[in-house]
């Protein structure tokens, strides 16, 4: 379904990625985890088109070199951090950009009866009916992320890009995200590749887990062999499963 | 409020600051002789009987090509203001961000100074000169944002533009300098004004601009997606660098084609997109033709404050914009700040 082959990208004449390579299959969801300036939003960027690259990303065999921008985005959709709104939208019109790419051929791009229930089932899927006329710049972070999420949902494509998707999420929420993305991705030719911070959440959803170190994939594979192999340990430079466990002792003792 | 009801209103509020404009000056007309006018001259019937002959000249040859005129520009202005907030992701952004106003007074300064003429433009060959230096300005401008950041961010071509437009600021300041028999008419064409207007110049302008706001409308859902940023626009599915050349291009082409009929004019251009932002939300679907509207009413107003505030004389209209236009958009931002 994706498969990065030898990827080299970066900002200017600096490369931040390193020779990275994987295979995503079908229903895959993968963690990508690793310390801080490791690469990982670059990597996510890398494999939405966002930036140039060296080596070679193909998506269902064709590479992303010859694909349209629009053509990118009918298969590979990116939830990013929450950035500063500067004029303020509705939830529906802000879910409805989502839209963009459905909407192309018409001459003002005006939304179909199928495009409005389309966005009406993302807003319902992301809890977000209920506000559908709010503008989004009076939204708390978790609602606008969740918005945000809708958006990558309306662009119905078949891999999400999820840069630390859970920041500004409630612990209910974070959970009903993770929940939602694991049922999404069981979907036919649906993936999931997404940057987490947060280890237990990460492991929630994986099947797959990349480590990163210093731009560079220094281990791939399930959950529980890259527990195993201790690169987490080396990566962040302390003992990871002794530190949940301890914390695991602290939560027993309520 | 529904928005429908909005527009309307807003539509007939526009109308009646037309009339407002054609009807006050040193010569008082009111409203029900200025449609009777026009329904005569339009329709080609005679006129009432009631109506003096001479009120017929000065409303069908002066005051309303000048009113029809100061709308067209306000409007492209503010339309031009609107886009460059949203292509750039700035809210202090204006129409000539890029440098359009100071490209387009080398031009018209050069013009003035020269007394150069093409044969077959004539008296356009002012506007003609001022609107090509105008764009080549931007279009150099954007040409090296793009070689020197290859993914042409909007820090860099504010920056650029800046660059620009101080350089050629710098150049005018020495063309009035070296000039100085030429010194007042540089300095008011800066300032802006719509004295001794014609339909001719109506004429002119008025497709370029309609023909520059449509192409902006179908724009309207990139311009919407652009505001998120562009990384988050790239990965919507649009094709930023190629869209962002156009829009910048043709919101250079609004200012441009403005301000080189009747000269600089600021702040229409970055008030109206605000309040229009208020009134109607950020999406441009409504923002685009809400700012024409918006933007041409207040230049009117503008333009009847520059020409009547002084019995006898006429105000540059640049200074009632800004003067006007700086507090109010201090009242309308502070205001929506505080609201957050």
């Amino acid at each position: 379904m994706l498969e990065l082959k030898n990827v080299f990208t970066g900002y200017g004449d600096i490369d931040i990625i390193k020779d990275i390579s994987l295979n995503i299959g079908e229903g895959t969801n993968l963690c990508i985890l690793g310390p801080n300036g490791c690469g990982k939003t670059t990597l996510l960027k890398a494999i939405a088109g966002i930036l140039p690259i060296r080596g070679d990303i193909l998506i269902d065999g064709i590479s992303i070199k010859d694909m349209k921008r629009h053509e990118i985005a009918g298969k590979i959709a990116v939830m990013s951090q929450i950035s500063n709104i500067y004029f303020s939208y509705t939830v529906f019109e802000t879910v409805m950009l989502g839209r963009y790419l459905y909407m192309k051929n018409s001459i003002f791009k005006e939304p179909s009866q199928n495009d409005k229930a389309y966005v009406e089932k993302c807003l319902k899927a992301t809890g977000l009916s209920s506000i559908r006329n709010k503008q989004i710049d009076t939204l708390s972070g978790g609602q606008l992320q969740r918005v945000f999420l809708a958006r990558t949902l309306a662009q119905d494509p078949n891999i999400i890009l999820l840069d630390e998707p859970t920041n500004h999420l409630d612990l209910r929420y974070q959970k009903e995200l993770i929940d939602y993305l694991k049922e999404w991705s069981k979907e036919d030719r649906h993936a999931v590749i997404g940057v987490f911070h947060d280890i237990n959440l990460a492991m929630d959803l994986a099947d797959q887990v990349l480590v990163m170190e210093k731009g560079k994939a220094v281990s791939l594979g399930k959950p529980e062999e890259v527990i195993k192999d201790h690169t987490l340990n080396r990566v962040y430079e302390m003992d990871i499963v002794g530190y949940m466990v301890d914390s695991l002792e602290q939560w027993k003792k309520f | 409020m529904k928005t429908s009801i909005k527009v309307i209103i807003s539509i007939v509020f526009c109308f009646f600051i037309i009339i407002l404009g054609v009807g006050i000056g040193s010569v008082n007309i009111p409203p029900s002789h200025i449609l009777k006018i026009l329904w005569s001259n339009i329709l080609n019937r005679p006129l009432p009987v009631d109506i003096e002959a001479n009120f017929v000249s000065i409303i069908w040859k002066i005051r309303l090509p000048r009113a029809i005129l100061a709308f067209i520009v306000g409007g492209a202005l503010a339309v031009s203001g609107s886009v460059m907030q949203s292509v750039l992701k700035n809210p202090l952004a204006s129409s000539y961000t890029l440098g359009v106003s100071s490209g387009a007074s080398v031009g018209a300064g050069l013009v003035m100074i020269t007394g150069f003429s093409i044969p077959i433009l004539g008296k356009f060959t002012l506007p003609f000169v001022g609107l090509l230096a105008g764009l080549l300005t931007v279009y150099l401008a954007i040409r090296f944002s793009a070689k020197i950041d290859k993914n042409m961010e909007n820090n860099t071509i504010i920056l650029v533009g800046m660059v620009f437009s101080l350089f050629i600021n710098a150049m005018i300041t020495l063309m009035t300098a070296l000039s100085r028999e030429n010194l007042q008419k540089l300095t008011f064409w800066q300032m802006g004004s719509f004295s001794l207007k014609e339909w001719s110049d109506v004429v002119v302008l008025f497709p370029i601009v309609v023909l520059c706001i449509t192409i902006l409308m179908k724009y309207s859902k990139e311009l919407d997606i652009m505001t998120f940023g562009e990384e988050q626009a790239m990965a919507i599915g649009v094709d930023t660098k190629r869209v962002k050349w156009i829009l910048l291009g043709l919101s250079a082409a609004l200012t441009g084609s403005a301000i080189a009929f009747v000269g600089v004019i600021g702040f229409i251009d970055l008030i109206s997109p605000h309040v229009v932002r208020k009134i109607f939300g950020a999406s441009h679907k409504l923002v685009i033709p809400m700012s024409m509207i918006f933007g041409g009413a207040f230049m009117v107003v503008c333009d009847l404050i520059a020409r009547t505030i002084i019995p006898l004389s006429e105000l540059p209209v640049g200074a009632v914009t800004a003067i006007i236009g700086a507090p109010f958009f201090g009242y309308v931002y502070f205001s929506r700040r505080k609201v957050e």
